[in-house]
């Protein structure tokens, strides 16, 4: 009863309510557009149809690289690689156990080595390889925690510090 | 267009290997340099890592074993290239990735070959300043326009992962752009 009073004395405009779906539709979407479509990135002019070229001449330079141009270079390379080989044999005469392993590299060589090169490993191919269950904390951490330093950290870090007492609550 | 297989075979056998070269490039050559624009910003940085990408591409067509679409493991080359690029750019120029990414922008109003308005140059900024996954799934669904199975191919990340990225990458550039 009561919505048929309030319809009384007022109209809408004619098609008011079949357009009312589109219009906001719109409105929605004008909303949303602050948001531009482009990116407003250019490239330089014909940069499209030089590329394909572009790229075939640096295969080219690249395969041409390691085309053997003498022939006779082959036989160069025996002789030293023969040449090469008895040095070796030589020097492993007498040097005999003398040999750099892995454990001869200082520790800062192998860090700076990894902090120069991308290992290209995501942290899950790390941590496949890592033997992490016979890892202990103190193989990381160089300072020992102590407990102290682990309650300050609980202190600073965890919003309700109490909730962690509870254990100790129940045994008191 | 060529159908995917007559071309990837015709790149593994040497005697129709250049010809098929140069229909994949000239096939994908602006779909991947706009991927790849849209993560390095810079367009000589981005002409380096796309040709990069299409040697790459050369190179390892015979490890393509077809368990993806093509132009997938051409986008995830890309994707790689790019993302180590700026890593190898930031390790040289002794910054964190995320300094790197404001200097980018940074440079992006003097450059030539950005002619953005200021709303785009603000959300060039609200792009930077999104986590790397979320950049990603950003700007190919909103720009690239690829569909979520394409993206989740690429990514090798679950739709329903991608769906909530790309909400809240959308909602923290909205709030940026409404901000000030």
């Amino acid at each position: 009863m009561k919505e048929q009073d309030k319809q009384k004395g007022f109209k809408t405009p004619k098609g008011y309510f079949e357009g009312f779906t589109d219009k906001l539709l719109h409105n929605i979407d004008k909303e949303a557009s602050s948001m531009p479509k482009e990116d407003g990135f250019r490239v330089p002019d014909n940069y499209f149809e030089k590329l394909s070229r572009e790229i075939l001449q640096k295969l080219d330079q690249q395969e041409t690289k390691v085309k053997v141009l003498h022939p006779y270079r082959k036989y160069y390379y025996a002789a030293a690689s023969i040449a090469a080989i008895l040095v070796l044999v030589i020097t492993l005469q007498f040097n005999k156990g003398e040999g750099i392993t892995f454990e001869d590299l200082a520790n800062s060589d192998i860090e700076s080595y990894f902090d120069n090169n991308e290992l290209g490993l995501t942290s899950y191919e790390l941590a496949e390889v890592l033997a992490i269950n016979e890892l202990e904390i103190s193989d990381i951490l160089e300072t020992q925690l102590n407990e102290e330093n682990i309650i300050d950290y609980l202190d600073d870090n965890i919003d309700d510090f109490e909730e962690l007492n509870l254990e100790n609550d129940e045994l008191q | 267009m060529i159908a995917e297989e007559t071309l990837v075979d015709q790149l593994k056998q040497k005697k129709t290997q250049q010809k098929a070269f140069e229909v994949l490039i000239n096939t994908y050559k602006e779909r991947l340099y706009w991927h790849v624009r849209r993560i390095v910003v810079d367009h000589d940085d981005t002409d380096d890592v796309l040709q990069n990408t299409f040697i790459k591409v050369y190179r390892n067509i015979d490890g393509f074993k077809g368990n993806s679409k093509l132009y997938s493991w051409m986008y995830r080359i890309a994707t790689n290239e790019a993302l180590t690029f700026l890593k190898i750019k930031s390790k040289k120029l002794g910054v964190s990735s995320e300094e790197l990414q404001i200097k980018i922008v940074a440079n992006l109003q003097a450059d030539v070959y950005f002619e953005g308005d200021q709303i785009q140059l603000k959300l060039q900024k609200a792009i930077a300043s999104l986590p790397e996954k979320q950049k990603l799934v950003f700007n190919m669904k909103y720009f690239e326009e690829l569909k979520y199975d394409e993206i989740s191919d690429i990514l090798d990340t679950s739709v329903g992962a991608l769906k909530a990225s790309y909400h809240l990458a959308s909602k923290k550039i909205e709030a940026y752009l409404k901000a000030d």
